[in-house]
Order: C-alpha cells, then sequence, then structure tokens
C-alpha cells in the first residue's frame, strides 16, 4: 500500500518535472533565439510601429516594405551575389583540394608523407591575424584587391579539412584499393568512382562547414574590397546600418539581417543534425 | 646450365629492383601531386606570411612610397612602452574575463538541463538554443546594435520594467565594453551549448545508475559525475573559448568600432585600426600581431598539452 503511494507520487513528480523543464527550456530558447525572432517580425513592420513605444513584438499591418526599401537603397542583390561566389569558390576549392591531399596522407605511400602531415597540421594553429598584414600586401601586388581572386585565393586550402576527410578515408578498408589497383583501375579512378562516392556524408558536411565560415567571414574581405561593387553580404550588412542609422529606419536594417542571415539559417534548419554532430565532433566554429 | 640460370635470376632480380626503384619514384610523385594544390596554398598564404610578418615587425614603412626601414626590435620596444598597446591589453583581458566564464558557466548549465530526458519538443528547444551558432559575428552585432539603442532598443526598454534607466550602452566608456561582452556571450552560446551537450552525453549512464543506487540527489550527481566527467569538455571549451574571445573582432567593429575613446579597442582591434585605418603602420601592427599570435599559440599548445593528460580524475 505504501510503496503504491510511493511509486504514484514518483509517477506524478516526474511528470511535473517534466512540465517545468518543458517550460524552462522553451523559455531559455526564446529568449536566446530573441533578438533572431524580434528582428524577423520587425522587419515585417511599418516604420511608425518600429518606433512604437512600448515596442510590441508582432506587426499590426504585415508590410514588405523594409524589404523593398534596403533592396533599393543598396545594391543587395550584388552582395548577395559576390558572397555566393566568393563562399562558393572557396568551398568547392578546399573541398577538393582537401580530397585530394586527404587521399595522398590516406592511402598513397611515399617519403615525406608523415613529416608534411604534421606540417599541415601546424598551420591550425597559426592565427589568421598573424599573417593577414603579409597577405593583404601580397594580394594588393597581385593586382587582386577588389577581385573575387582576392577574396578566395587565400582561403582554397583548408588543413582541417584535409584532417576529417583523412580520418574518414583511413576507415575504408584497405583491400577495396588493393582491388580496386588489381581490377586495373589507377589511384586517381579508385579515388573519385570509390572512395568519394563511400564519403559522401563526411564531405558533406566538411562542405557545409567551409561554406558557413566563407560566408560569415568579416576581417578579410573588409580589407580586401574597398568598392560596394565587391563589398559581400556581411561588409554590405555593416554599411547599410550605418547609412541608414543616421534615419533611423531600422526596420530597414532588419530586413537586411534577414537577408544576409537567411542562406546559413537555412542551411541550418536543413542540415541541423549533420551541423550540430560536425560542431561536437571536431570543435570547429560554424 | 646452373650458371646460366644464375645470371637469369640476378637479372631478373636488377631488373626488379630498378622497377621496383621506378615504382617508388612514380609513387613519389603522385602522393607530391595530391598534395600540391594544398600544399602550394598552405606555403604561400600561411607558411611563407608568418615569416614576412616577423620581418615587417622588424621594420618601419615609410607612409608615402612603402619604403621599408630596417629598425630592428624598435617596433616592439615601442608597443612595450606604449601605454595605448597597455591599455587594449588591458581591455582585452577584461573582455576575455567578461566573456569566459560566463558564457561556459551558462553552456554548462543548459547543456545538463537538455540532456533531461524529455518526453516533447526536444527538437524544438534545441533549434532555438543552437541557432546563434550559425550567425555571423556581423549580423549579431547589427541586430545588438538595434537591441541597445538608447531610444528604440528592446534592452533599456526591458530594463525599464523594472525601473531601471539603462545608459545609453554603446556611447558610454563605461557600458561599451559590457555591451561588447554581451553580444559576444550571444554569439558564442550555441557553439558552447551543443560543445558542452555532447560532453553531457558522452558520460555512461550506469554512472548515474550506480549513484541512484547510492542514494545521491541530482546535485550530487552534477557535482560528482557530470562535472568532474566533463572536465576534458570543459577544458576544451576553455581554451577554445579564450582563443575566440582573443579573435573577436567583427561584432566590435560593428558595434563600437573600438570606441568610445580606446573603451572596446581590443589587441585585434588594435592590429586592424594600426594596419588598415588612417596613416598605415603595417611594421607596428605586425610586431602586434606577433605578440597576439604568442598568446594565442601559447593557448592552442596548452590544449594540446592537456589532451594528452585528459584532465578529469577518474
Amino acid at each position: 500500500m505504501a510503496a503504491d503511494v510511493e511509486i504514484k507520487r514518483s509517477k506524478f513528480n516526474i511528470k511535473l518535472i517534466d512540465l517545468l523543464m518543458q517550460l524552462f527550456l522553451l523559455g531559455t530558447g526564446f529568449i536566446v533565439a530573441f533578438p533572431i525572432i524580434i528582428a524577423f517580425f520587425t522587419s515585417f513592420k511599418i516604420p511608425q510601429e518600429v518606433i512604437t513605444y512600448p515596442p510590441r513584438l508582432l506587426p499590426e499591418t504585415w508590410s514588405f516594405n523594409n524589404y523593398v526599401t534596403a533592396w533599393n537603397a543598396t545594391p543587395f542583390d550584388r552582395y548577395l551575389l559576390n558572397s555566393f561566389i566568393q563562399s562558393g569558390v572557396i568551398t568547392i576549392g578546399q573541398v577538393v583540394f582537401s580530397i585530394l591531399a586527404a587521399y595522398a596522407f590516406a592511402v598513397l605511400q611515399f617519403p615525406g608523407r608523415n613529416l608534411l602531415f604534421y606540417v599541415i597540421l601546424g598551420s591550425l594553429m597559426i592565427p589568421f591575424e598573424l599573417i593577414f598584414i603579409p597577405n593583404f600586401q601580397l594580394v594588393t601586388d597581385l593586382g587582386w584587391a577588389n577581385t573575387y581572386a582576392g577574396l578566395t585565393v587565400p582561403f582554397l586550402a583548408s588543413a582541417f579539412g584535409v584532417f576529417m576527410l583523412r580520418q574518414f578515408f583511413l576507415t575504408v578498408p584497405k583491400d577495396l584499393h588493393d582491388a580496386a589497383l588489381i581490377d586495373g583501375a589507377s589511384n586517381w579512378r579508385y579515388l573519385w568512382q570509390i572512395l568519394v562516392p563511400l564519403s559522401k556524408g563526411s564531405i558533406g558536411a566538411f562542405a557545409i562547414f567551409a561554406f558557413l565560415s566563407a560566408w560569415n567571414q568579416y576581417l578579410w574581405p573588409l580589407v580586401i574590397t574597398d568598392s560596394t561593387e565587391m563589398r559581400t553580404i556581411q561588409i554590405g550588412i555593416r554599411f547599410f546600418m550605418e547609412n541608414v542609422e543616421r534615419q533611423t529606419d531600422w526596420g530597414a536594417v532588419m530586413a537586411g539581417t534577414i537577408i544576409a542571415m537567411l542562406p546559413t539559417l537555412i542551411a541550418f534548419l536543413l542540415a541541423q543534425k549533420q551541423l550540430v554532430q560536425g560542431i561536437a565532433m571536431t570543435g570547429l566554429k560554424g | 646450365m646452373s650458371q646460366s640460370a644464375n645470371i637469369q635470376t640476378k637479372t631478373q632480380q636488377t631488373v626488379n629492383t630498378a622497377a621496383r626503384r621506378m615504382n617508388r619514384i612514380k609513387a613519389t610523385v603522385e602522393g607530391y601531386l595530391y598534395l600540391a594544390p594544398t600544399l602550394i596554398v598552405l606555403t604561400i598564404f600561411v607558411f611563407v606570411p608568418v615569416i614576412t610578418s616577423f620581418t615587417l615587425s622588424l621594420n618601419r614603412i615609410a607612409p608615402f612610397g612603402g619604403r621599408q626601414i630596417f629598425v630592428g626590435l624598435d617596433n616592439y620596444t615601442r608597443l612595450l612602452t606604449d601605454p595605448l598597446y597597455w591599455q587594449s591589453f588591458k581591455v582585452t583581458m577584461i573582455f576575455i574575463l567578461g566573456t569566459v566564464p560566463t558564457g561556459l558557466f551558462l553552456a554548462v548549465a543548459l547543456a545538463i538541463a537538455l540532456s533531461y530526458p524529455l518526453s516533447h519538443l526536444k527538437g524544438l528547444h534545441r533549434l532555438l538554443i543552437f541557432v546563434p551558432v550559425v550567425i555571423s559575428s556581423a549580423v549579431a552585432g547589427v541586430l545588438f546594435r538595434w537591441l541597445y539603442h538608447p531610444v528604440v532598443g528592446y534592452i533599456n526598454y526591458w530594463l525599464s520594467l523594472f525601473g531601471i534607466e539603462g545608459p545609453n550602452w554603446l556611447a558610454s566608456a563605461d557600458w561599451a565594453l559590457t555591451a561588447v561582452i554581451l553580444a559576444t556571450i550571444w554569439k558564442e552560446f550555441g557553439f558552447n551549448v551543443i560543445i558542452a551537450l555532447a560532453g553531457v552525453q558522452n558520460i555512461d549512464e550506469s554512472y548515474y545508475d550506480a549513484a541512484k543506487v547510492d542514494g545521491a540527489n541530482l546535485w550530487h550527481r552534477i557535482r560528482h559525475i557530470t562535472l568532474p566527467l566533463l572536465s576534458p569538455t570543459l577544458f576544451f571549451l576553455l581554451i577554445i573559448n579564450i582563443i575566440h574571445s582573443f579573435e573577436s573582432f567583427a561584432q566590435i567593429h560593428v558595434l563600437t568600432q573600438g570606441g568610445p575613446g580606446q573603451a572596446t579597442t581590443t589587441l585585434v582591434y588594435s592590429i586592424f585600426e594600426d594596419a588598415f585605418v588612417g596613416t598605415p603602420q603595417r611594421g607596428y601592427a605586425s610586431a602586434q600581431a606577433y605578440l597576439l599570435a604568442l598568446m594565442v599559440i601559447a593557448m592552442s599548445y596548452i590544449q594540446f598539452a592537456g589532451l594528452g593528460k585528459r584532465v578529469h580524475y577518474q
């Protein structure tokens, strides 16, 4: 009898704790995501409502005007295009070059292999602040300031990608490689027709990371471009904010930030699981 | 007969070694060809600049014409006696102390809460809490610039609900650094929770079961199981957050541009200003970059050394 009561109470407790935890986590979640949620709603408000006091969460009149204003006031289409080209080229370069190098380190045998692997890993220790001034001078001397080459070429290789893909290639049984060679396939064919399709998951995860970190780059695009036509979206949104701030048209600024974060938000929603696993496994920031 | 067979095997052997050597050369060439793109890019844009950066730091670059004048360690001695440098050093240390412990505490507490086995909505909680991870520091900066706005911003509105009159955050020398710190904690939050949660979930259930049998309550379980077993994760997070804080730039550039005065000029921001704003002093900036890099590399080194030792006491 007493035991029965005990069980019932603990079940009740579990339900209560469950409910409290739900509320707590949901509340915390909304606080954390609040700056994004409020930016989203504000971007659809009409100017009078943006400055209403006290502020309200939801717009009373939904309007698309802020997007039109933002789009007309500054070449967002150009910024987006630049960002897509910049991030796309960097992603493709890092993925392809990393596949090649990872293959050499994981499968091929040649003298100097281990030493070079450590040399490449060592580059991960070098902070960007140390190298960006000489890189700026080099890229400017090459005449690449304000060009896509200047935005992308310094980032075409990724030591991290080499490391991550090598780890994956090492898990593929060596027999597969031997069998392919016996069948007369070259290393090149084995890599692209067998190993790469087998590693789609890892390669995809790395590609998302490469894209996100390229898309979110700030310091390098800031110093290497100074013309409006070559700005990326991250730099564009900052200068747009500065220009618009004087007119305190925050609705338009929020529309701009939504435009700027949309591609990464979509990537996050589509590939949340891979992204979270990737970050947890590697400790790499998106 | 036997002699000719012998000669035959010998020639066979030489042919074999020659073929093997040929193969080895081929394999080596092939290996290096696969590595070439990565090696070339890293050499030109990472390894060589490490050296160029150092030679730059030993030179003064004439503002006009870009002529380099060798000045030895002058840039370094000038730095170490420059009160502005020590000011940005101080700002960086306060920035790290402001962002890292608070950010880690919140992230670990929330990770433990998130690991609670809930019946519903698990995905939604995680989605909301993880989302800052994909927001760029620049966008985070713009969002917070608005939230901090003295008239239309939400932060002062919320404070007013508690009867507090908020400061003009970004324009106040006393509050600007705090404002940047809070925005940075938010930006880093998703990343920290993801790593901390992975650490919490890696802890074997059986420890908790055993502790429950022994009658340990929730706090005891957190204090004596979760936290000690989480210490490698915590250590990793500590180091990586210190490194991220050392390197924070975009949100400062968007929120305060290092101001007002020097209130939010960190070491990185000072490098940027000296190298790119006004009359560039790239030699002087490179000396600063070198000192900053040494601090960051020391952190990475501690991390590698610590990884070998596995920090937790089991």
